[in-house]
């Protein structure tokens, strides 16, 4: 990624989705977000913030949004893609008894989108 | 008095070796073998009620038919504890205590024990579901392992709490336990770290999983030149199965000719035990793709198709028996001046 | 740096006409507290409760732990937080020891944090042996959600420094003393030991996940260095409410275990020369960055060995596993310490992360682990948040009333920093 604007964000959010006009929105749950993010690293596109949150509950959110280069390259980053791929198999294990959050939603998309927020703050540290 | 029945193979059931290796399924009323040495070890608390014997290569190569004999014997005999083996280092019969204790825990309901060398094949077949007591590799550690199984099966039989793997002589099982430790978990780090400054042994709580890595073979230069060969673990095997590949932890692999074919579909079918066969039965190619590679082949983009399919079923295949296999297989292949190979799984 | 610790015993809490400390009993004058409390405007409402160690009482959903103490000499409380800034180390505390303030409050509805201060659950979480007061706080309507963490964060805290002035005077059962010099006198009283860093990651990735230092949030900083003296001083905040079992509270950070059983062995066994915080940040750009520096502040300090504790589960195992790649492969010796999440059976790979440099890891359980905990006579706090902690699956509510629920949701249960006592074996 060279510029600040070449990212887009991959979303299930619908507060993102109105926020943010670079938006790749995905109609499903946190694991379809993270299986269209997968395919995009796995067609060159730079994974900018890690998959996962930081707890156990957030895994339990309906909602999530992961940063990716806008642009994509020849150039398949490996590392990015192995983040990916075992990223969606620990959210499958931590998901194996459990089920999303859904009375929370609005909650959690609030958080999502604050969280979101705060990346970006932090991408903007580093490409300017 | 609690009822134990007990599962040996033909030889230790003296009925013969390996020429008795396909005897059918038997049943004793009766402590034959090492089921007499156990019932020394469990005496005034249980007893041993009978003695199941089959031999090796019949429980694996009619393991259906095997096991139906043997849950009979056991629903009319109604034990309170099925033990098997030790089978230390001697591989089919370690698959067949895995596959006697596994499907008597899972369908009875009832307390197993089996015991075995940690590197026998049937280890990895059942040690995340029943208890395999360590055992030397042959049959000289049978005065080892006979105490420490009869001590074991007692504390099951009755319910007792099981200790460390280490503590009660079993084989890790791979189930991580939450525990209270003696000290907090700060104290244990910096005790770990003085260990290791002052170059002390230390034990980590949490090993890392160990990966087995294989370096890349190089790019091959000009694809259309190349000898490319096909090999699956997805079970592919010609119609009646010919070499009796088994459906599920393989004990062999096998090698068919594909010269004169356009595809797999027609003669081949799959025995794999670990998926829904199918759309693999419609059209055997959706597992191995040979009718994709023979196309390439008449177009040019490889140089030739292998003239043999290789084969196996991967599902609970034991990672020792999965490395010769693959050595096996590799060693024919690179004789054979094959350049690349397509390796399916399922 | 000189620290001196006076440890007042606290047996017991009650309500009473005036905030002091008599024979260990605190009692607390609600009133007082409340408008104390109350002088900020956003804070529309207070609840003030007491939970003791044995009773059937259940607190949830906990967001921060905090310990009553006074500052008597040598810079004052929450520095550049609650009061001015002032450096922090030296001098002399009051410590109101076996209490605790207990901060309850949902900023958002999903908020777990259960503290059971009896039966089953109480084994799990370190908090159920403390003497708690319980401040439950309402913020003012509107407040946006940012406005309404910062609420009632500094509400917990100006709680603590409310309480704690009650140890102004009170009679000192036990003083304990942390002095260490700087590191070329510690070398030269100690050049045969080896010098060790512990290394404390904080998450700093935004609302409700993040940590202050001396009021600065960590998100924004490099790996700094502090002196041990510094953390156990007050200088090291919890801005973080959704990790229940393996967030660091900020009594955490007031007794940070990891830093006394350093000190402990301080001298003896090794040379403890510092305490760095790491930045858990989100971005991978971020995280390459926090983890070579804080290797190089390491290396840079020439460290044999060090601790590194992790905050979190999920994207920050990368930052744990790559701090650790870089230690060893410098020839540090490294300790992690970490929690797990090997699933229900405990049979599944246990970090979302791995790499083979950690050889010497100290876990802090399964945080899937399944408890049962029984009825509760008492709740303090929001009955709804139950519904949240054993919502999600099936068969959690058991007909007797009792519920069972992921050590996930257990405050300080698989503390990270090495806090409590729980581990994982394999079997």
């Amino acid at each position: 990624m060279n510029k600040i604007n070449d990212f887009s964000i991959v979303t299930n959010n619908p507060i993102v989705k109105e926020k943010y006009s670079q938006v790749i929105f995905v109609d499903g749950g946190f694991e379809d977000v993270l299986i269209k993010t997968r395919d995009l690293v796995h067609s060159g596109h730079e994974l900018i913030n890690h998959p996962l949150g930081a707890s156990i509950r957030m895994f339990f959110s309906p909602y999530r949004s992961i940063i990716v280069s806008s642009k994509s390259t020849e150039l398949v980053d490996n590392e990015h893609v192995s983040i990916m791929e075992s990223s969606i198999i620990s959210y499958r294990k931590q998901m194996e008894n459990r089920m999303p959050d859904i009375v929370n939603s609005q909650d959690y998309a609030i958080i999502d989108s604050e969280l979101l927020d705060s990346s970006v703050e932090e991408m903007k540290r580093f490409y300017n | 008095m609690y009822k134990i029945l007990y599962y040996v193979n033909q030889f230790f059931g003296q009925i013969g070796g390996e020429d008795k290796a396909g005897i059918e399924p038997e049943f004793h009323q009766k402590s034959i073998g090492p089921a007499m040495g156990f019932g020394v070890q469990v005496k005034g608390q249980a007893e041993v009620i009978g003695t199941l014997i089959c031999g090796d290569n019949y429980f694996n190569e009619n393991r259906e038919a095997a096991l139906e004999y043997i849950m009979n014997v056991i629903k009319e005999q109604k034990p309170d504890m099925v033990v098997a083996g030790p089978a230390f280092n001697a591989g089919r019969y370690g698959m067949a205590c895995a596959g006697v204790t596994v499907a008597v825990q899972e369908q009875l309901g009832l307390p197993v024990l089996t015991g075995m060398y940690e590197e026998n094949p049937g280890v990895d077949a059942c040690k995340t579901k029943v208890y395999v007591v360590k055992t030397g590799n042959s049959a000289a550690a049978m005065k080892d392992a006979l105490p420490v199984m009869g001590k074991l099966a007692l504390k099951l039989l009755k319910g007792e709490e099981i200790g460390k793997p280490a503590e009660e002589g079993y084989l890790p099982q791979g189930r991580r336990l939450t525990v209270i430790a003696d000290e907090r978990g700060s104290k244990r780090a910096v005790d770990m770290l003085v260990a290791r400054l002052y170059d002390k042994p230390f034990e980590t709580e949490l090993p890392m999983p160990v990966f087995d890595r294989v370096t890349p073979a190089a790019a091959i230069k000009d694809l259309s030149k190349a000898t490319i060969a096909l090999v699956t673990t997805g079970g592919i095997v010609p119609h009646g199965n010919p070499d009796r590949i088994q459906s599920a932890s393989a004990q062999k692999w096998g090698k068919y000719d594909v010269s004169k074919i356009d595809e797999l579909k027609g003669d081949y079918y799959t025995i794999h035990g670990g998926y829904d066969p199918v759309y693999a039965n419609e059209k055997p190619d959706r597992v191995a793709p040979l009718d994709l590679l023979k196309e390439y082949e008449k177009e040019g983009v490889i140089g030739k198709v292998f003239e043999y399919f290789y084969t196996t079923t991967g599902t609970g295949t034991a990672v020792g028996n999965s490395i010769k296999f693959g050595t096996e297989i590799g060693k024919e292949l690179k004789e054979a001046g094959v350049d690349g190979v397509i390796l399916t799984s399922t | 740096m000189k620290l001196e610790q006076n440890r007042i015993y606290i047996k017991d809490i009650q309500f009473g006409d005036v905030t002091a400390v008599n024979n260990g009993i605190l009692t607390v004058n609600k009133e007082e507290m409340i408008n104390f409390l109350k002088e900020d405007p956003k804070v529309k409402d207070v609840k003030l409760d007491i939970a003791r160690p044995g009773e059937k009482t259940r607190i949830i959903p906990v967001k921060d732990v905090i310990e009553p103490r006074v500052k008597i000499s040598g810079g004052k409380g929450f520095s550049g937080v609650t009061q001015t800034t002032t450096q922090l180390g030296d001098g002399i505390v009051n410590i109101l020891y076996g209490a605790a303030i207990v901060t309850v409050g949902d900023i958002v509805g999903f908020q777990e944090g259960v503290v059971d201060m009896w039966g089953e659950g109480a084994k799990y979480t370190p908090f159920s042996k403390t003497f708690n007061l319980v401040v439950d706080i309402e913020p003012a309507e509107g407040l946006e959600p940012h406005m309404h963490e910062t609420t009632v964060r500094m509400a917990g805290l100006k709680a603590a420094e409310f309480v704690g002035e009650a140890g102004r005077d009170a009679k000192i059962d036990e003083t304990l003393t942390y002095d260490i010099g700087n590191i070329d006198e510690e070398t030269k009283k100690y050049p045969n030991l080896p010098k060790v860093l512990y290394v404390e990651m904080l998450i700093s990735q935004g609302l409700l996940h993040d940590g202050y230092i001396y009021g600065v949030n960590s998100q924004l900083i490099l790996p700094t260095l502090l002196h041990p003296n510094e953390e156990i001083d007050g200088a090291v905040i919890s801005g973080n409410c959704v990790a229940a079992c393996d967030k660091i509270t900020t009594y955490q950070h007031q007794n940070n275990s990891a830093i006394l059983d350093l000190y402990a062995e301080h001298g003896k066994t090794i040379n403890f020369i510092g305490v760095i915080i790491t930045p858990e940040l989100t971005t991978l750009q971020g995280k390459f960055r926090s983890c070579d520096y804080t290797a190089k502040l390491c290396k840079t300090l020439g460290a044999n060995g060090v601790i590194v504790s992790e905050e979190g589960y999920g994207n920050p195992d990368s930052d744990l596993l790559m701090i650790c790649k870089r230690l060893e492969t410098a020839g540090i010796k490294t300790v992690l310490i970490t929690d797990e999440c090997s699933g229900w059976d405990g049979a599944s790979q246990p970090l979302a992360d791995t790499t083979p440099e950690a050889v010497a890891v100290v876990s802090g359980g399964n945080v899937s682990h399944v408890v049962t905990m029984g009825p509760a006579d008492k709740v303090i706090g929001n009955d709804k948040a139950i519904a949240t902690l054993s919502g999600g699956w099936e068969g959690c509510l058991e007909a007797d009333g009792s519920l069972k629920c992921e050590l996930n949701a257990v405050i300080g249960a698989t503390s990270e920093i090495g806090f409590h006592y729980c581990t994982a074996r394999e079997y």
